[in-house]
């Protein structure tokens, strides 16, 4: 499986697809937003801080074990880190596989993982 | 031997670093290297991690070039 993991400090735009993929028989994407409210809280923003050279590590663990179980084509994430202010995606995931039910797994349990256990942090 | 220590997100205030340079011993381990620097310190919710890798609280850090103090995470 293909991994692409990246790590920016400016507005994250969505990656270009690369054509001719012939096997790819499902694209999945999501978006991860700051959103105004938290619990009672209304914000600004929020400051995002990684310990990257580990993150990218961990990722690409979580990946790999992840595709043991969900095969996928490929995996491209982008995660922004400094300030990003609400309405802004802080995280961009694409999962490219053959069926939707892998790549449909392969992204939900791959954020999961990544809110357990990847050292990132955001704070108000 | 000289090891890097990184603290993160609150860890930062409550540790007083970022990032410095520390004099380990081989059989020292990331419990008794923290609490060289906090006396009685709780590590409660914080994880260790030896060389980019988590690693075990009360295990010997060995020839560990980079220890680094990590808060509950918030990634996403």
């Amino acid at each position: 499986m293909k991994k692409q993991i990246v790590f920016t400090d400016t507005a994250i735009i969505e990656p270009a697809m690369e054509m001719g993929l012939r096997e790819v028989g499902a694209r999945v994407e999501f978006w991860g937003i700051v959103r105004e409210k938290e619990g009672e809280k209304k914000l600004a923003g929020l400051y995002y801080e990684a310990y990257e050279p580990m993150a990218v590590q961990e990722l690409g663990r979580i990946f790999d074990e992840l595709a043991v179980e969900y095969p996928c084509v490929e995996v491209q994430m982008i995660h922004r880190l400094g300030w990003v202010p609400v309405g802004e995606a802080s995280l961009f995931m694409r999962v490219l596989g053959v069926h939707r039910g892998e790549a449909l797994q392969f992204l939900g349990a791959s954020i999961d993982r990544l809110k357990e256990a990847v050292p990132i942090w955001k704070r108000v | 031997m000289e090891v890097k220590l990184l603290a993160f997100a609150q860890l930062r205030g409550t540790l007083g670093f970022g990032e410095r340079m520390m004099e380990c011993g081989r059989e020292e381990t990331p419990r008794m290297i923290i609490g060289r620097m906090i006396l009685g310190v709780d590590v409660g919710g914080v994880r260790v991690a030896v060389d980019r890798e988590y690693a075990d609280w009360d295990e010997p850090i060995g020839e560990a070039k980079e220890l680094a103090f990590i808060p509950p995470v918030s990634g996403g």
